[in-house]
């Protein structure tokens, strides 16, 4: 049996990743897998970096928190020193291009580094607001870990009241989560 | 106004805390009284916001102390009434909760575990292992419940209702900060369905009939003025609860047959030791797994049968021995080594237990 998939979000707070790990994980669920997400919590939350520990699989899941991640996605400069520490061989490290003066800070162990121009994109193509939803597409282009068409309906599920009103909102979405899927798809 | 909390049974994906207050509501509980501490807060914003559909009340206290001893009113008014608490909510708790031993009463205190001493995190550990099996000024008459995930979280909120009211001692569920915080599956469901039979309140005063005539009398005391009465009640109560205790003890374990080394841990921490021993296991190592459910009683005959013939047990605990104290006690005589992974105030993952098995058997 497969080992669950372990996937940790790290950013600023405000950059979503708590709603991506929850969207993720409700959708993983939907399809009646396991899921377990867990956030950071703490004094850290004022003003550190906000954590998302996620993991998924098709038995129940051990432990809440792990040490190394499968896929380590880093939002901010402070988000790829603080996650370092979770990447080990196996891991695939993702971080956002546009960080500067990182270089050193990067992991040298991963299986694989991928900058990712996501908050680029988001700003220029889309919306800074779907910031999230591109790294979210990220994540399931290189984990797997769900499906895009469940990917979809978890958001639909989320954010559907705000569709009603307008629904412009549901095509930034869903095309947000097209472009970080393409992000990824590019790179591996 | 819906009768039902819970129609049937349905799987859904929530918060340890929201669980709480969700399998509170299917247990028959009327009120909770509370004071907001990290990491259990939810407990009460769920309760606040579900409670009044269901015709349940609430009521915050001023601290922990006067939500426990409103938590003892409320059950001598015959209402099946919780708390909920963590850290040093927690050590206030114990004061209120020596008098529900004193009085036997069926209180339910939920406990989600932070970091200690004093304030020290909001997030995690498993250090009010001591306290909530034997705080206060007495004699540890109580019954505690260790979960591990949602389910049991679910499962074992509704049976601390029915233990507590049952045989009348205070019950505690003991969770921590990663089970009140986390999100995982489980199935939640009308006890009715499952065929469990909710034990109901009754008052303890105001009884049909004259006391000393049709029934005997209601004494309900923490304060004595002599020696032997204290001893007498006492005495009382220590047969009742070693009558009870081997009926109340759960455990879980497997691979204890061909076993070298068992690994012993409770709660949460138990995940991390089943992975690891199952991995061992599929790598040919010798290792086992056994898991207290209930702290206090512990299951002192699996223990005890565990410990006379499996040579080391390996305690893994997010605290600094504290379980290994108690199963030290309850061990005793037996020629077990007891060997130990502790981290006090920090989460313990499979690979930790896994790495510390292989060092140990080499």
């Amino acid at each position: 049996m497969a080992k669950a998939v372990k996937i940790l979000l790290a950013g600023e707070g405000g950059q979503g990743v708590q709603s991506v790990a929850e969207i993720i994980a409700e959708a993983a669920n939907e399809e009646g897998r396991e899921a377990l997400y867990i956030p950071n919590f703490g004094v850290e939350q004022r003003g550190g970096v906000s954590i998302a520990y996620l993991q998924i699989g098709d038995e129940p899941i051990g432990a809440p928190k792990f040490q190394t991640g499968d896929i380590v996605i880093a939002l901010s400069d402070r988000a790829v020193h603080r996650t370092r520490q979770y990447v080990g061989p196996q891991t695939l490290f993702v971080y956002d291009s546009s960080i500067e003066g990182i270089d050193d800070a990067l992991p040298t162990q991963a299986k694989k580094i991928l900058p990712i121009p996501a908050i680029e994109v988001s700003k220029k193509e889309l919306h800074p607001r779907v910031f999230n939803i591109v790294i979210m597409g990220a994540v399931i282009k290189a984990t797997g870990v769900i499906s895009v068409e469940d990917a979809r309906n978890a958001i639909e599920k989320k954010l559907g009241y705000k569709f009603e009103k307008n629904p412009q909102l549901r095509e930034l979405n869903f095309r947000a989560l097209e472009r970080g899927m393409e992000l990824v798809a590019q790179l591996i | 106004m819906p009768d039902k909390p819970i129609e049937g049974e349905k799987r859904v994906f929530m918060t340890g805390n929201e669980v709480v207050a969700w399998a509170a509501l299917a247990a028959g509980a009327e009120i909770m009284y509370g004071y907001p501490i990290t990491p259990q807060n939810e407990i009460m914003h769920y309760w606040t916001r579900l409670a009044p559909r269901y015709g349940r009340e609430f009521l915050q206290t001023e601290d922990e102390l006067s939500a426990g001893f409103t938590t003892c009113g409320g059950v001598l008014a015959g209402r099946k009434a919780f708390t909920a608490t963590a850290g040093p909510g927690n050590t206030l708790m114990q004061e209120p909760m020596s008098m529900a031993e004193a009085m036997r009463l069926p209180t339910v205190v939920v406990i989600q575990q932070r970091g200690g001493p004093s304030t020290a995190t909001v997030i995690y550990s498993q250090q009010e292992v001591t306290m909530t099996t034997l705080g206060g000024n007495g004699e540890g008459l109580r019954i505690v419940y260790s979960t591990a995930n949602h389910q049991e979280l679910f499962d074992y909120t509704i049976k601390a209702f029915n233990t507590a009211w049952k045989y009348r001692f205070p019950t505690f569920i003991l969770g921590d900060g990663y089970q009140a915080k986390m999100r995982e599956s489980l199935t939640i469901y009308d006890p009715d369905i499952r065929g469990i039979e909710l034990v109901q309140a009754e008052p303890f005063l105001g009884k049909p009939g004259v006391p000393g005539v049709d029934r005997p009398p209601t004494q309900l005391r923490n304060t004595y003025n002599v020696e032997e009465e204290l001893y007498e009640v006492l005495e009382g109560y220590f047969k009742d609860y070693e009558k009870i205790a081997p009926e109340v003890a759960e455990h879980e374990a497997f691979g204890l047959e061909d076993a070298e080394l068992v690994v012993v841990s409770h709660g949460v921490v138990s995940r991390a030791c089943k992975a690891a021993v199952k991995e061992l296991r599929e790598e040919g190592v010798r290792v086992g797994y056994f898991r207290p459910i209930t702290l206090r009683p512990l299951p002192v005959k699996a223990l005890r049968e565990t410990a006379e013939k499996v040579g080391k047990f390996l305690v893994v605990e997010s605290a600094q021995g504290q379980l290994a104290r108690l199963l030290k006690e309850a061990a005793f005589g037996c020629p077990v080594e007891m060997l130990e992974l502790f981290k006090p105030g920090v989460g313990i993952t499979a690979e930790d237990v896994v790495s510390r098995v292989k060092e140990i058997t080499g």
